[in-house]
């Protein structure tokens, strides 16, 4: 890593760790913990989308397995980091389920057996009654208290969240520089090629499939640790499309952009949506420009701008590099 | 008697009504150069499609070393020291010529599974990468992007991808296809470079160059195997005279 990026990191770190200090009011700390939550999210789906070129519009469905088999495993009895480790271990399971299934079609196929899976789990959330609470969705007894830990209240749930975001993002991070990322991009731009050099291209596939279910899982008792309540509302379509909108809105294929896009959009949401009655129609608006100007995100459209501003200021070469490997 | 480096036996392949490949048979010994000719749809690089495992055939036996390779898929076929090239380039165009031989070297090793670690840090791929590029003359262009690159340095680029892999059996389809004169002599003599232990099966039209380079020559004509035998016979052979010229 270079010495600029390494103080780019820190600067960051500290301002993500300084926000509950920096907005004291309560509502703005909680949203915080949900614009992570929202970015584990989108960074689990783009781990699918950016890389490995799958769009999926089933990743609530993760959200949908872990966080009522979090819910019920509670329910039934069992100690909080239990209930979440055995509800992690079966929508992974579930993930490479859902992963075989998908991968038999490729391109329109794909997103159209993610999206009837992901309507199935809906639909099952919010037919069997007694299992779920239908309609009424399920309550939580309690948030757990990690290591002792008290995180009722928003500010040390924001750190206990970001701690978990911290450690995922390290590992997300890694994956799409290692040299299983190198395969699963070189999958996704030349497959053929690739498995006459020798690599399992559906394998490799799959394996990112499960990780991407996996980290979207983790996101899922996130999700539902923050809310005490989880309804067959938060597992629809919706929000599986939004999950997807904020990786593209960010920009897929770049770490920070899946991360930019779900502050954006949980922003717009959450508090635009206080002032302007149609805040729909605003995000639309939102998405719609930075397509057309910016046809691969956010993050990848900003840099583009900088070097080309960089290159009239200083009249310098921009620098080489792809895309798709960079931060 | 030797087992053959590559065995191809009764081999069939129909598109829809279309016969692509019609009971092909044919023999490469281990070191050998073999040359394969045929005019436009003659099944030649169906026949290495159906050796790689681009494309199922209908009935039929590959052997590699004596071991049947019909049912494998492509990347296992590969890991016994299977390697080709594609006459219409199939690279890797946004990255680096060096991260195109590493993506090869990558095919071959267990670490291509491991999510973990970083794959620039693992030096010895880049400078057995850096070494493949320097075998085809491209060390100095190793950290340009392939889209910036020329065709003939993408050729070279292919050539240079399979190398590295230090195939056992190299399938080279058209490897000098679109090529200056120029640039046909430095190709060709890279091939002349390659130690005999790696045996050569390839396809090309420019007759001038590629007579020269192999043993044994077989003519494919409809998806048959017409004439097969050492360079002079097949020249000498009035069907291939009648193929080539007759019409």
């Amino acid at each position: 890593m270079k010495r600029g990026n390494i103080i780019a990191l820190i600067v960051i770190a500290i301002c993500f760790i300084a926000v509950p200090r920096i907005i004291v009011n309560e509502f703005y700390v909680n949203l915080a913990s949900q614009v992570l939550i929202y970015a584990l999210f989108a960074l689990s789906i783009n781990m699918m989308l950016g890389y490995g070129g799958m769009v999926s519009l089933g990743h609530a469905a993760y959200l949908g397995v872990a966080g009522y088999a979090c819910i019920l495993l509670n329910i039934a009895g069992y100690d909080h980091l239990t209930a979440a480790v055995l509800s992690l271990l079966l929508s992974t399971a579930f993930a490479g389920l859902f992963g075989v299934l998908s991968l038999r079609a490729p391109g329109l196929g794909f997103i159209m057996i993610t999206l009837a899976i992901g309507q199935i789990v809906w639909g099952i959330a919010y037919r069997a009654n007694e299992l779920t609470g239908g309609d009424n969705g399920l309550r939580l007894p309690e948030r757990p208290r990690p290591f002792g830990v008290d995180i009722r209240d928003a500010e040390s749930f924001y750190y206990f969240t970001l701690i978990v975001f911290a450690i995922a993002l390290f590992f997300i991070w890694r994956f799409s520089r290692s040299a299983f990322g190198a395969s699963l991009m070189g999958a996704r731009d030349q497959p053929r090629r690739m498995s006459m050099l020798g690599h399992n291209v559906w394998l490799v596939r799959w394996l990112t499939f499960v990780m991407a279910g996996f980290w979207g899982s983790v996101a899922g008792i996130l999700f539902v640790y923050y809310n005490v309540f989880l309804s067959p509302h938060a597992i629809a379509l919706q929000q599986s499309a939004e999950i997807l909108l904020m990786a593209i809105l960010g920009g897929a294929s770049t770490l920070s952009g899946p991360i930019v896009g779900a502050v954006i959009i949980t922003l717009v949401k959450n508090v635009v949506s206080t002032y302007v009655e149609r805040w729909n129609t605003l995000l639309g608006a939102i998405f719609v420009i930075v397509i057309i100007f910016m046809p691969y995100g956010l993050v990848p459209g900003c840099r583009q701008l900088w070097r080309r501003i960089a290159m009239k200021v200083g009249g310098r070469k921009p620098a080489r590099g792809t895309g798709a490997s960079a931060a | 008697m030797t087992t053959p480096a590559l065995q191809v036996l009764e081999l069939n392949k129909r598109f829809g009504g279309l016969p692509a490949t019609q009971n092909v048979s044919l023999q490469v010994m281990p070191g050998e150069r073999r040359l394969i000719i045929g005019p436009n749809g003659a099944g030649k690089t169906t026949l290495f499609n159906l050796v790689t495992g681009d494309l199922s055939a209908d009935s039929g036996s590959v052997k590699l070393f004596g071991q049947e390779i019909m049912d494998m898929r492509t990347p296992d076929r590969v890991q016994l020291g299977l390697a080709r090239t594609y006459q219409i380039l199939t690279l890797f165009p946004r990255e680096t010529l060096l991260h195109n031989v590493v993506l090869a070297l990558l095919g071959l090793r267990g670490l291509r599974w491991n999510p973990w670690s970083v794959l620039t840090g693992h030096r010895d791929l880049y400078e057995l990468a850096e070494v493949a590029l320097t075998q085809v003359g491209l060390a100095s262009s190793a950290s340009r992007i392939v889209s910036e690159t020329s065709y003939g340095e993408r050729r070279r680029l292919e050539l240079a991808m399979a190398l590295a892999q230090k195939p056992k059996v190299l399938l080279l389809d058209e490897p000098l296809a679109g090529l200056s004169q120029g640039e046909r002599q430095t190709v060709r003599a890279l091939l002349d470079k390659i130690p005999r232990d790696v045996t050569i099966i390839m396809i090309e039209h420019d007759m001038d160059t590629a007579l020269g380079f192999a043993e044994r020559i077989t003519l494919l004509h409809y998806g048959e195997v017409i004439v097969e035998g050492t360079r002079a016979e097949v020249v000498a052979d009035p069907r291939t005279r009648e193929v080539y010229l007759g019409h």
